[in-house]
């Protein structure tokens, strides 16, 4: 038995340095390969990033991936564009345990990245003291408030209440039952109540009379914004109570109460944060529109201001809109576009007061 | 089987007996994750190298390894415990909640205490709330029936919406712009240091183990839990109070985790946050299951899975491997480890001799 046990287990040692040689030829992709001595920087690698010459940029996500198709995507998407615009090596880490944040920022930091991206206003106090200790490195905090102005660090921010303004009105305007609904990542997260906030705002004004069903995931941050069966289930609880446009706002917990709304007929919904048809297509049966955070082309600006020299510290106020409608553009009558400029109008000249959550 | 020399090696052959069945459920679960990496495209060796080198490549990572590792010692040594006594305790999680905030409250809320006295303080909080957390579904499972499994799960949720509640509440962090649900910073007098790279937790954790395993296997208390969890029945007739250890092993598991949160707080994050601490109770099921239910093995898992935990963002930067593949290989170990019939059948080990591990009466019992 001890001869066919050690039989066995050296087998499996041989096994896997046989596949561990197979693996040697096979493509690691954005591994710096090192390069040969007279490459000019247009071969520059990850290597070269201490290298003035050479622009890095990384970005550090919050807890979650970076293809969630939500936040983590579309800062990604804004650092791979920006990448392109200033010819740049870009690269990400994903973060997974919340203790990791300074570890993962420490990681572009020794390889001497020019700009860093973290995502979320979880990561801001880090984001503060890294910023403070790396003077040289420019920082953009994605959705991270500035108490104090740091002239290397510049907070993206959104006015959460306008974008989630306009979808209320949008919503108002669409329902025929009088009764919509959100579904939403925790309150523990300000910009996801300021989100309802404007959306019951939104809906109100368009109707006082318009019930608004807005139920908040109760679980910790650990699940809020990453349980779309959660989602999917409150959704249905609210068609139940005869809401006929479901506002999904909260990572994949939203996107799971789009696809549950896209399942039943004759219903709408709504995305948030970037444009939701490219995202979630699984939703295109009910999205009309999202309430979107003009994240990566915020990024990309932010990142040609870093190179040119231009880049502001503290606070920095990115665009928020509706995104397009896509294939409900028949639907959305002049009547309503007139409606979503005149709310915009209201909401810009402060006319509009937000309910406490 | 070849046992000449009976003495000497019959220890070797018991311990080699003991460990062999997690052994090759790591060494399989690394395999079965070599092939995954191999299939995405990656080069495993390299992928490995890297995790090994995020978790021990310098002071530095071998520190952030170890801060990984001590609370899943005290979840894994919570789990154990309970196991012990024939009951699995689920709710690590949240007696772990329970000891981080409350550690966490008392490492804000007093101030002017000279450090030693602060840490002890808070730290002896944290372990009341969380041994509180535990005589709940103790006194549910002695006196009512109500089975452990149940109550302790319901009970993590209860933890986890309170922890928010009074983060989130009347604890809140309102200081400065700060907008989302975190205690306040503790005092600098409660915060546990270090001892050159090794956080003074884990050797605190070690010495844990320590005792739990005298108490466990030298103490009259230590043998009423065995035997309770073998057979409870038996243990009343022979006159134990088995309704009474039954609660005790739930309140010490409940110690033990709260210990572990409060070190987590006092040692790692400085505060209490929602999200700082996910998981490190679930994660102690496996280093329980993996240590096959004893303190020292549970120091081995708790140092492999925090490796891994530590090592994973070098690997992902370094390796350009997804941190999930982390995931995967913790769940092949737990699932080998767990249906260690598979790795019988596999590597040919037709029963074990020796070092017979019973995990609980009812659950995972061979």
């Amino acid at each position: 038995m001890s001869k066919k046990f050690v039989l066995v287990f050296s087998l499996i040692i041989v096994a896997s340095m046989m596949l561990a040689a197979c693996a040697k030829p096979a493509p690691t992709p954005a591994e710096p390969v090192a390069p040969a001595e007279p490459a000019a920087p247009a071969a520059a690698t990850e290597a070269d990033c201490a290298k003035p010459e050479v622009i890095c940029i990384g970005l550090v996500t919050d807890v979650g991936e970076v293809d969630d198709k939500s936040f983590n995507q579309a800062s990604w998407e804004g650092v791979v564009a920006g990448g392109k615009e200033v010819d740049a090596i870009v690269n990400y880490v994903e973060t997974k345990d919340a203790k990791d944040y300074v570890a993962n920022m420490q990681l572009f930091l020794d390889k001497g990245y020019d700009i860093l991206v973290t995502v979320g206003f979880a990561l801001g106090d880090a984001t503060v003291e890294a910023a403070k200790a790396n003077p040289d490195v420019k920082f953009i905090g994605v959705d991270q408030f500035q108490g104090e102005v740091v002239p290397n660090l510049a907070g993206l921010i959104f006015d959460e209440a306008k974008s989630g303004f306009l979808a209320g009105v949008l919503a108002g305007k669409l329902t025929k039952t009088k009764v919509v609904a959100a579904v939403l990542g925790t309150d523990l997260v300000p910009p996801v109540v300021n989100f309802n906030r404007g959306y019951v705002a939104g809906a109100k004004w368009v109707d006082p009379e318009i019930n608004v069903i807005s139920t908040y995931h109760p679980g910790g941050m650990d699940v809020a914004f990453t349980d779309p069966d959660w989602g999917a289930t409150t959704a249905r609880q609210a068609i139940g109570q005869k809401a006929d446009v479901v506002f999904g706002a909260g990572g994949k917990t939203g996107n799971g109460a789009l696809i549950e709304a896209a399942s039943n007929e004759g219903l709408y919904c709504i995305g948030v944060d970037t444009d939701q048809w490219e995202t979630v297509p699984e939703a295109h049966k009910c999205l009309v529109s999202s309430a979107t955070k003009a994240i990566s082309p915020s990024i990309v600006d932010l990142i040609k201001m870093a190179k040119d020299g231009s880049f502001p510290g503290g606070n920095y106020i990115g665009s928020s809109a509706l995104a397009p409608f896509h294939d409900f553009e028949a639907i959305i009558t002049q009547e309503i576009k007139d409606a979503l400029d005149e709310g915009l109008k209201a909401y810009d000249a402060n006319a509009i007061t937000l309910p406490e959550k | 089987m070849e046992q000449k020399t009976p003495s000497k090696n019959n220890w070797l052959m018991t311990i080699w007996r003991t460990i062999r069945v997690p052994l090759l459920a790591i060494l399989s679960a690394l395999l079965v994750g070599a092939v995954i990496l191999l299939v995405s495209g990656a080069d495993p060796l390299k992928a490995y190298a890297a995790l090994f080198k995020g978790a021990f490549g310098n002071a530095n990572y071998l520190k952030r390894t170890l801060e990984k590792t001590t609370p899943l010692i005290f979840a894994g040594l919570s789990v154990t415990f309970a196991f012990k006594a024939g009951l699995f305790n689920i709710g690590a999680q949240g007696q772990l909640l329970m000891g981080a905030i409350t550690a966490g409250f008392l490492g804000f809320a007093i101030k002017g205490l000279p450090p030693v006295l602060h840490i002890v303080l808070a730290l002896l909080g944290g372990c009341a709330a969380g041994a509180f957390y535990g005589l709940i579904p103790g006194l549910l499972r002695s006196y009512s029936g109500a089975h452990e499994v149940i109550t302790t799960i319901m009970l993590n949720y209860i933890a986890i919406n309170l922890t928010d509640y009074l983060a989130d509440g009347p604890w809140k962090d309102r200081s400065g712009t700060n907008v989302i649900a975190r205690l306040p910073l503790i005092e600098d007098s409660a915060r546990i240091p270090f001892f050159g790279p090794v956080p003074v937790g884990f050797i605190i954790a070690i010495l844990i183990a320590f005792i739990i395993w005298y108490m466990l296997e030298r103490t009259n208390f230590g043998f009423e839990i065995n035997s309770v969890g073998l057979n409870s029945h038996a243990s009343r007739y022979a006159g134990m109070k088995t309704k009474l250890l039954m609660t005790s092993a739930l309140v010490v598991a409940g110690l033990l985790a709260g210990f572990g949160g409060s070190v987590e707080t006092l040692g790692v994050v400085g505060r209490f946050q929602p999200g700082f601490n996910a998981g490190l109770g679930f994660d102690g099921i496996t280093v329980a299951l993996l240590g096959r239910s004893n303190p020292f093995g549970v120091i081995l898992s708790s140092l492999l899975l925090g490796a891994m935990k530590g090592g994973a963002n070098v690997m992902q930067f370094d390796a350009k491997v997804p941190h999930e593949i982390i995931d995967v290989i913790q769940s092949m170990m737990l699932f080998f480890v767990t249906a260690d019939l598979v790795i019988r059948k596999l590597f040919r080990i037709i029963k074990d001799t020796g070092g017979e591990v019973t995990l609980t009466a009812g659950w995972g019992q061979k």
